[in-house]
């Protein structure tokens, strides 16, 4: 009997090895072409897209956007204004409106022309859908002709490039259908190809030869597939099942060491944000010495060398890098100092500490970032207790306000007139308390009304004050990593948030 | 008989509507949550307030549930709150994969955990302790760690498998039978593990009944006492191990679909929990209980066909 069982186990591996054979799909003939070739390029992502509306695309992965949909402009790494459907354009000198030339000859994938109507629907249909609604309240359009288009603002919009380049342009017909979900229609370098997708795993593109700018996308077809788990995309990336993935990294080496290739982006800093400048949740927080004190207790090259393994540099500020308000040389203001850290604390009268909640969520790297924080901010008497967010509510509360201390790797934009306004204006999201401050109120000013060179000072006015203030306690720049194949060639990465190439990196 | 199922009928009804609306009650605790985390980060309160009107989230719970079970008799079981994907579209394609492995498993489970389990029993000495060690090792591995061990081996170092990836039967019926094998083996050797003790275990006690020892004192041949007799007899402990088995299997698929990206139902499951899409957890729930009841009302059903004292009870 027991023979017989055997038998039968080994006849099931023949089996499955010779089955294996005949399907095509195995590890060595999956996945791309040679370099030469150009076939086919495979990419894994590791969450499904949120559908076809044009209005609810991800930045983060979204190559499946980006090969169906073009855009009046794009943006580059920081936020300056590329061609794309539009070939020339003008922004008016108070920032109000955007003024549009449409190349000729563009059509959309059902054959209709790509027109100053479809921008003008597009950008319509942007004021009521998707999760940037806000940025286009109270806009008016004009079109004088199928070539032309105006788009205004009510109110100066000192980011108004970073405005125009998200909204996928599509056509009216599409919009007014209320199928945007079901097949996208764009002018984009790919068109999707339905028979060869399956919604929420594979999805598969082929070419469009007449895209404006085919040359700039090599590859003949485009397949993208949802691999959640990080453990399956480095088996299908070193069985060459697909091209390129993000990685974390706890598998660099094993990546490396398989002979893949690995694009390096920084497009996040691990910082607190000590929002309650005032002190009207904590008021420990309202005196800056508390808040200079928390910023000198982290020993950011420790940081580096011990919780990321060396994957990444110190941090003294959360500016980006090459963007317009980062500054150069900018020493460390806060250097690794407990004993001096425990004088502010005592100076300011809060020897004894006090207590904070640090909320928590999966996937921030806080299971290895939070015992050193919590450690850390220990030597100064501050108590850390975490709170767990998940679920429906987790987003909500993150916002809401009521944890006025954050730990959190968060995203600096290539262009630092989005951090400003997102994370230290008083009405950005992420500036969770919300406290209005003249200082910055006053460089904002500037930035609306100033040229060019005033806007970037008014920046850097605004960098150098919240370093001062110590509104943040940055602490590491870590490094994101892009794995993939030989074959494929990025040059660049283009994405504003440096987190993933973009589709037009792949070469 | 008759009287058997029609009880057994009206208590998978309730277990479902009571399961249901459990999981509905639980996922629709709030709105506004909800609608933020469709919208993302910068919406604004004003926009989160119009989507959650938008997506219906507005209405009394009971209200929204009436809804939900209505659309469910009709077939339609709404649409994604993220994707806007229908969720019969999406389980249409997503059932399929978990039932291709759970389905073939659960055969093969059958099949070598009787094979085995009957083995150890009658054969006793070396091969029952060979066979137990085999068991508790299989059983003590975790699915996801044998299917790592898997991959590396099959599809990594000898590269004759698929390592990730499902393919239709109607694309290629090679290519799938490919892509569903290191899955199977990988959830088949913990259950087959697990099934073959049991059945040893039922074996060893039929093999010690006086009507045992009486068959074999009457010349009968062992074959015939193995297969007519104690197998048949050992099958009511095996079913309900069987049973039992493809429940944890279902939750085995889970893990088995992430390690090896396919896109089956335990991963639509996972993913829509986790950004609470309430439509598809709930096309995801459902099919799971009707998975569970049906095959425990199959199971219920053998049993009382094999045993004659079941029907009455």
């Amino acid at each position: 009997m027991l023979r017989r069982t055997t038998s039968a186990m080994a006849g099931l591996a023949v089996t499955a090895t010779l089955l294996a054979g005949c399907t095509g799909e195995t590890a060595s003939d999956a996945g791309s072409g040679g370099k030469a070739v150009k076939d086919t390029l495979t990419l894994g992502m590791n969450a499904d897209i949120p559908g076809w509306d044009p209005s609810n695309q991800p930045g983060y992965q979204g190559w499946a956007g980006e090969a169906v949909w073009d855009t009046l402009i794009k943006c580059d790494a920081y936020g300056k204004a590329e061609a794309d459907i539009a070939d020339t354009w003008e922004i008016s000198a108070d920032s109000t409106s955007f003024t549009a030339h449409i190349r000729e000859g563009q059509k959309f994938s059902d054959g209709t022309a790509v027109d100053s109507a479809a921008v003008a629907a597009t950008f319509q249909y942007s004021t009521s859908h998707g999760g940037a609604q806000g940025d286009y309240k109270g806009i008016k359009i004009e079109t004088p002709d199928p070539q032309n288009i105006t788009i205004s603002w009510p109110e100066p919009q000192p980011m108004i490039v970073s405005r125009i380049c998200p909204v996928k342009i599509t056509t009216k017909a599409l919009l007014d259908s209320g199928k945007v979900n079901d097949t996208p229609i764009g002018s984009g370098p790919y068109v999707l190809d339905t028979a060869g997708t399956t919604r929420g795993s594979v999805y598969a593109f082929t070419k469009n030869d007449n895209h404006w700018n085919a040359a700039g996308y090599p590859y003949k077809k485009l397949v993208i597939k949802v691999i959640e788990s990080e453990t399956a995309a480095v088996s299908a990336l070193k069985t060459k099942q697909i091209d390129g993935n993000l990685i974390s990294a706890q598998s660099y080496n094993e990546v490396t060491g398989s002979g893949l290739d690995v694009t390096t982006m920084q497009g996040v800093t691990t910082r607190l944000l000590l929002t309650d400048h005032l002190g009207k949740k904590i008021p420990a927080l309202g005196d800056l010495k508390v808040r200079q004190a928390i910023n000198m207790v982290f020993d950011r090259d420790a940081m580096v060398k011990s919780l990321y393994q060396g994957h990444g540099k110190p941090s003294y500020q959360i500016f980006r890098p090459g963007s317009d308000a980062y500054l150069d040389g900018l020493a460390d203001p806060y250097p690794f100092d407990v004993d001096k850290a425990k004088a502010l604390m005592a100076e300011a009268g809060f020897a004894d500490g006090f207590s904070i909640e640090l909320p928590t969520m999966a996937g921030q790297n806080h299971e290895t970032l939070m015992p050193y924080v919590t450690q850390q901010l220990g030597l100064l008497n501050i108590t850390v207790k975490q709170v767990p967010l998940s679920g429906a509510n987790a987003i909500g509360d993150l916002l809401s306000g009521k944890y006025p201390v954050v730990l959190w790797q968060l995203g600096n934009f290539g262009q630092s007139l989005q951090d400003i306004d997102v994370v230290v204006r008083d009405t950005g999201y992420w500036n969770l308390s919300h406290q209005p401050d003249a200082t910055v109120d006053a460089a904002w000013q500037k930035i609306l009304t100033g040229d060019e060179a005033q806007k970037k000072a008014a920046q850097q006015e605004i960098n150098q004050y919240v370093v001062d203030q110590a509104w943040f306690a940055p602490m590491v720049n870590p490094d994101g990593f892009y794995a993939h194949s030989p074959d494929v060639t990025i040059d660049k990465v283009s994405d504003i948030e440096a987190l993933t190439p973009k589709l037009r990196d792949f070469k | 008989m008759t009287l058997t199922l029609v009880k057994n009928l009206a208590r998978s009804c309730a277990v479902l509507l009571l399961v249901t609306f459990a999981t509905f009650a639980l996922m629709f605790g709030n709105g506004p949550g909800i609608a933020r985390a469709v919208l993302g980060l910068n919406a604004r309160p004003e926009d989160v307030e119009r989507e959650v009107i938008a997506l219906g989230l507005d209405r009394p719970l009971l209200v929204q549930y009436w809804d939900w079970l209505t659309g469910a008799f009709t077939g339609n079981l709404g649409e994604s709150f993220y994707t806007g994907q229908s969720v019969t579209g999406a389980l249409s394609t997503r059932v399929p994969v978990t039932l291709a492995i759970v389905l073939i498993t659960l055969v093969l489970t059958a099949v070598l955990s009787v094979l085995l389990g009957v083995t150890a029993a009658v054969k006793g000495g070396w091969v029952d302790r060979v066979l137990q060690f085999l068991s508790v090792l299989g059983t003590a591995v975790p699915a996801f760690i044998i299917a790592i061990v898997l991959v590396f081996t099959f599809a990594i170092a000898w590269r004759v498998l698929p390592a990730t990836g499902y393919v239709t039967p109607e694309i290629s019926i090679g290519g799938w039978a490919a892509s569903v094998t290191l899955p199977v083996l990988a959830l088949l050797i913990g259950s087959v593990a697990s099934a073959a003790a049991q059945f040893r275990t039922a074996v060893l006690d039929t093999l010690g009944r006086d009507y045992v020892r009486t068959l074999r004192a009457r010349g009968i041949s062992e074959r015939h006492v193995i297969f007519r007799h104690v197998l048949r007899n050992s099958a009511g402990p095996g079913l309900t191990v069987l049973s039992l088995t493809t429940f944890t299997l279902l939750g085995g698929a889970v893990f088995i679909e992430q390690v090896f990206a396919l896109p089956g139902m335990g991963q639509l499951a996972n993913e829509s929990a986790q950004i609470n899409d309430v439509p598809m957890v709930m096309g995801t729930v459902l099919v799971t209980i009707v998975i569970v009841l049906v095959v425990n009302f199959l199971g219920d059903l053998a049993a009382t066909a094999l045993n004659p004292k079941a029907r009455t009870r």
